[in-house]
């Protein structure tokens, strides 16, 4: 098969690094496969994928050892501006590659600056936008698109240059579900119908295992495995040590195999995984799971009563929603962009006035509560840290709304070292909060939050960007707050992070509440979630098909809860 | 430096790209500070009393994207943010190349306060440049309007007094503060830095919208005590602004623009 | 997410299909002759052609009635100013040496002359404030673009403008996200005194520029893998191009200025006492 591209014992050092963030990798990419590229954070995949196109070294300096050729061009000879030609790329914010004013001059942008001429460049507009499904948009702004559309534009800009291959950075990790499928299903239809070689890194095990024909795990700078995603998603306990994270079919069957029942190849898609099923439904004996529901005698915390809000555009965001959130609760609240789930919060927050219906806040309607005096009882933690950062030391920025909200010296002390202590920052109160690194910065922001002493807090999309292990430090943490008494709301799009954590899901549509139920009823709802375009976690769809083939209904959720139910002592 | 790991490859010799720059600050840069400065126009932090209208939150960050940019790329970054939001921001509603002179001179001279490099003689040329506006201001009021000379002194406070700080070794010791790592002398830096460069940039935008409207006596009488008072407000935010971006940038370790000052 | 608001006429006229150089010309030496003329005559007479001009060509009442309603107020006070307290300027830009009384109030007398002077300063600006939207939303913002890269405006500036516009409504809209976190800190902004308000104002500038600074190194990595150099010499995808009836009308308008400098000088058309004294 014609290699593409190719890397020979390439080795490299950032300008500002102490050791080599790439090591001695070799690796050939053959036309028209898809290879992925997955790794724990730090792992180099970011500078592997630079290197392609000369970006790494050229744009940073630094050191470079071996030889990287992509399209029989060494990637040290040219300038960058040559593999513009022949690499596309695209990156993970959808905001922040898109660059023009409108759709075509999106498309145009590269091409103008190779050079490719007018009448080019008018043919090969439609002929992108047709193969990424984002015909007639010619015109549109980019920001009139959704951020599934923003990443197809992103691929549609980088496959106007007609390159050799594309590489896609964390295309999805900012995406909600729909955008995620949407970006998905286009590379996979470039890849299988238009051969379109593709390199791309991402945390989105189920899917890449669906779709790649090569993985390749980078660990510190060296490829430590490659074969099929078959060879490497059945490596469980391996992916596991190394903080990578497994499709969830593959878990479950890995945990079978360790109740001593043979399960022949450990599938690493939902269709093998579920064509398995039925050899094995014998050893299955589900037990009954109590549901998780949670049920108070006090009056609700937050009581929401027929609570419509219509935006001045005329967009009804909510319609007569009600719902009771009492203390101690963990609420998940799920939906696609759009449904109203910010909107709902925002409520709580008094951030906006309801068109109709009413919110209390222990009992006290909200319209009588300024926002700053709500901050007492209720804490918000954005999806971006780094906007609610206003201070220059992580002290500062704790003890930040103790002060505006006029708390004596003394208790401000107290309580902003409880804070730090509690989320383990105590070491960097000194230290700008910028400087500390994503995961740290955002517990400087529930520390401050913390300091306020909410009753609740809301987390918006906490997970969101996060690697895998990125997302369970924020959950854990969110766990520790619950454990300490607080009521806690997150929103979020992974449904399959969640089964540890909630107890209560709301499942929002349109504006409304479409289900209210405790998480294992919730997730089983599969009609409901798809028709609000939610995938449920797989080990959900392993459980219904279970179900179908065992005549035992139980509604499990995670691999271990599966596993569980499997007993190699009953046959 | 011993590796963990040897390099089996060959060591290639690298050579940098040059990114796109203007006066060594990425258009990146650039972009994302027009873009800021466009977005801040939008936001109104006082009511001007002496030019009628809101002072948008822009007007503060003017000598700040000198000091982070460079002269000419930090008038480039205030010139197209405030074209934008001269199209767009009713706070800002004015004829675009009118609105233009304050932010981009403001910007340019606050960027060629530099310490130890080779632009340290820019200050000279600009200086006998800046009297060219003062020359033309005075000679139109005194002059032509007949204002006394000691109201003119006294309604154009901030220029001269910014003027007089520019020429003499203040401009540098207001630099040096800024450089310094400790953030007090920095704030203190920012404070009398945008003090001299905003009264450096009204003496030009004055002298133009003077020209057109020529007020009267009355007027300058009213202004002696608004206009140092605006610039207080101006000086007082801009130092504000200005001590926690130069101490979240140091923190993030942003590489800087080449002709950047903090 | 927001759209900027640019607010390109709807209209097709001839005005339109103007090169954007040529209405660049035209903007240049109506901001000179309003500059130049003092008349409130002459000033009046401008800016109404100019704003019956912008209506005709499509821009909405609404935008120019936006604008007045944010400048009229200045406007007025400067009238007012001009009317009672511009005298030694008025005598001699009239040659009289008492002035016409229009309103008394108490000890203090408000002039007609004084008050035409501050009529004609209204007009100078409405004029050059007015002529922006004729310009500036008569023109196809891609045209544009091309239009200035071809009059050898360098094309950095050019990509920075474009893309200032791109991104210049996510950190509006950040910003507002800002403020509500803020608020949501305790911070009771709608309870301050103007002066807190402003220091509140300030902290919110921090967190947009640094995280649009970070964002900026992501930036500059697109910017390379899309080959941009800010070399001018690239194709364009929309093309502007500048015809007979361009030069014809840029020639005419530089006459025109031409024209009014000189009746200025000679024959004093457009000074302040012109047709009134």
């Amino acid at each position: 098969m014609e290699i593409i591209a190719q890397l020979d014992k390439v080795s490299y050092l950032y300008p500002s690094s102490s050791d080599l963030v790439l090591k001695n990798i070799s690796l050939e990419i053959r036309k028209g496969e898809f290879l992925g590229i997955i790794g724990p954070t730090g792992a180099g995949k970011t500078t592997l994928c630079l290197t392609l196109n000369g970006i790494v070294p050229q744009f940073y300096g630094g050191r470079f050892f071996g030889y990287a050729t992509v399209a029989g061009l060494d990637t040290l000879s040219y300038p960058v501006s040559t593999f513009a030609r022949y690499v596309g790329a695209v990156f993970e914010d959808p905001e922040n590659q898109l660059l023009a004013t409108s759709v075509e001059n999106e498309i145009a942008f590269t091409l103008e600056n190779l050079k490719v001429p007018r009448e080019e460049i008018i043919a090969r507009i439609p002929r992108v936008l047709a193969a990424v499904r984002l015909e007639g948009m010619e015109k549109k702004q980019p920001s009139e698109l959704s951020g599934g559309q923003k990443q197809r534009l992103a691929i549609a800009a980088a496959l106007a240059v007609q390159p050799a291959l594309l590489i896609l950075d964390e295309p999805t990790s900012q995406l909600d579900p729909v955008g995620s499928k949407e970006v998905f299903a286009t590379i996979k239809e470039l890849n299988r119908s238009l051969g379109i070689t593709i390199v791309m890194v991402s945390h989105a095990a189920e899917e890449m295992a669906e779709n790649a024909d090569r993985i390749a795990i980078l660990r510190e700078g060296m490829i430590e495995k490659i074969g099929t995603p078959a060879e490497i998603y059945s490596q469980v306990e391996y992916l596991e040590q190394n903080a990578l994270r497994p499709p969830q079919v593959a878990q479950t069957f890995a945990l079978i195999a360790r109740e001593r029942i043979s399960t022949g190849k450990i599938p690493v898609t939902l269709k093998e995984g579920l064509a398995l099923l039925e050899p094995l439904k014998s050893y299955y004996r589900p037990s009954s799971l109590e549901s998780t529901s949670y049920s108070s005698p006090t009056s609700p915390l937050i009581s929401v009563k027929n609570l419509s809000h219509t935006y001045l555009s005329g967009t009804k965001a909510l319609e007569n929603v009600s719902l009771d959130i009492h203390s101690g609760e963990y609420l998940l609240i799920i939906g696609q962009n759009g449904a109203g789930k910010s909107t709902l919060v925002k409520h709580f927050l008094n951030l906006l006035s309801s068109t109709k219906g009413q919110v209390f806040i222990e009992g006290r309607p909200i319209e009588n509560l300024s926002v700053s005096d709500l901050s007492r009882s209720i804490g918000y933690v954005a999806q971006n840290p780094d906007n609610q950062i206003f201070n220059i030391t992580v002290e500062k920025e704790v003890s930040f709304a103790l002060t505006n909200l006029g708390y004596p010296v003394k208790v401000v002390e107290e309580r902003t070292s409880e804070s730090l202590a509690a989320m383990g920052l105590l070491e960097s109160r000194h230290l700008h909060p910028l400087s500390l690194s994503k995961g740290d910065r955002a517990r400087v922001v529930i520390a401050a939050i913390l300091a306020m002493e909410p009753k609740i807090i809301v987390f918006d999309e906490p997970t969101t960007g996060q690697d895998y292990q990125g997302a369970k430090a924020i959950l854990e943490v969110t766990r520790q707050l619950h454990q300490m008494g607080k009521t806690i709301i997150v929103i979020t799009h992974h449904l399959y992070l969640m089964p540890e954590y909630a107890q209560r899901v709301i499942i929002m549509g349109q504006g409304t509440i479409l289900l209210d139920a405790p998480i294992r009823s919730a997730y089983h709802e599969i009609d409901l979630l798809s028709k609000t375009y939610l995938t449920p976690p797989q080990a959900v769809l392993i459980s219904e098909d279970l179900a179908k083939l065992s005549g035992h209904r139980s509604d499990l959720l995670t691999p271990n809860e599966i596993a569980s139910c499997f007993n190699y002592a009953i046959f | 430096m011993p590796f963990k790991v040897i390099p089996e490859g060959d060591e290639r010799k690298v050579e940098v790209v040059n990114t796109s720059a203007i006066d060594g600050a990425p258009i990146a840069y650039i972009v994302v500070l027009a873009a800021i400065v466009t977005a801040l126009s939008f936001i109104p932090f006082s009511i001007i009393l002496g030019s009628g209208g809101a002072m948008p939150l822009s007007q503060a960050v003017f000598p700040l994207m000198g000091w982070l940019l460079g002269p000419i790329a930090g008038a480039t970054a205030s010139g197209i943010g405030t074209l934008v939001a001269s199209f767009l921001s009713p706070l800002t509603v004015g004829n675009p190349v009118l609105s233009l002179v304050g932010p981009t001179v403001g910007s340019f001279l606050a960027g060629t306060m530099v310490v130890g490099k080779k632009r340290r003689g820019w200050w000279l040329g600009l200086s006998i440049i800046l009297l060219i506006p003062f020359f033309l201001y005075s000679h139109r009021a005194i002059g032509q309007n007949g204002i006394p000379t000691n109201i003119f002194i006294a309604g154009t406070l901030i220029e001269w007094s910014g003027f007089l700080l520019f020429i003499l070794p203040t401009r540098i010791l207001f630099t040096r503060w800024i450089t310094s790592s400790n953030l007090q002398l920095v704030a203190l830096g920012l404070f009398g830095g945008t003090w001299m460069i905003s009264g450096l940039s009204h003496l030009c935008a004055a002298t133009l919208s003077y020209s057109i409207i020529g007020w009267p006596l009355a007027i300058w009488n009213m202004l002696i005590p608004v206009i140092p008072f605006e610039n207080l407000i101006r000086s007082t935010v801009g130092m504000v602004i200005g001590v926690g971006v130069i101490a979240g940038l140091r923190a993030i370790g942003l590489v800087k623009s080449r002709e950047a000052i903090y | 997410m927001q759209s900027f608001n640019w607010q390109t006429v709807e209209r097709d006229s001839f005005f339109t299909r103007l090169d954007f150089r040529t209405k660049l010309t035209i903007m240049i030496v109506i901001t000179l002759i309003a500059f130049t003329w003092e008349s409130p005559i002459a000033g009046g007479m401008l800016t109404f052609l100019v704003a019956l001009s912008s209506l005709l060509v499509g821009v909405k009442v609404n935008y120019l009635a936006t604008i007045l309603k944010f400048m009229l107020p200045f406007q007025l006070i400067l009238l007012i100013i001009m009317g009672f307290f511009n005298i030694e300027q008025v005598k001699h830009l009239t040659g009289k040496t008492e002035l016409t009384t229009l309103l008394m109030i108490g000890n203090s007398k408000m002039s007609v002359e004084g008050t035409l002077y501050g009529l004609n300063i209204i007009f100078k600006t409405l004029t050059m404030v007015f002529i922006v939207p004729l310009v500036i939303f008569t023109t196809d913002l891609n045209k544009m673009i091309v239009s200035l890269t071809k009059a050898r405006v360098p094309y950095k500036i050019v990509f920075i403008f474009s893309s200032t516009l791109r991104l210049f409504p996510l950190l509006a809209a950040e910003s507002k996200g800002i403020i509500d976190a803020q608020r949501l800190r305790g911070l009771a902004i709608e309870r301050m005194g103007w002066l807190k308000k402003a220091r509140v104002y300030a902290t919110i500038a921090v967190p947009l520029i640094l995280n649009a600074m970070s964002k900026s190194q992501k930036l500059d990595l697109v910017l390379q893998s899309k080959a941009f150099s800010g070399d001018p010499n690239r194709t364009f995808l929309h093309e502007s191009v500048l015809k007979f009836t361009d030069y014809l009308i840029m020639f005419c308008f530089v006459v025109l200025l031409l024209v009014v400098i000189v009746l200025y000088f000679w024959l004093g058309v457009g000074k302040f006492p012109w047709l009134i004294y």
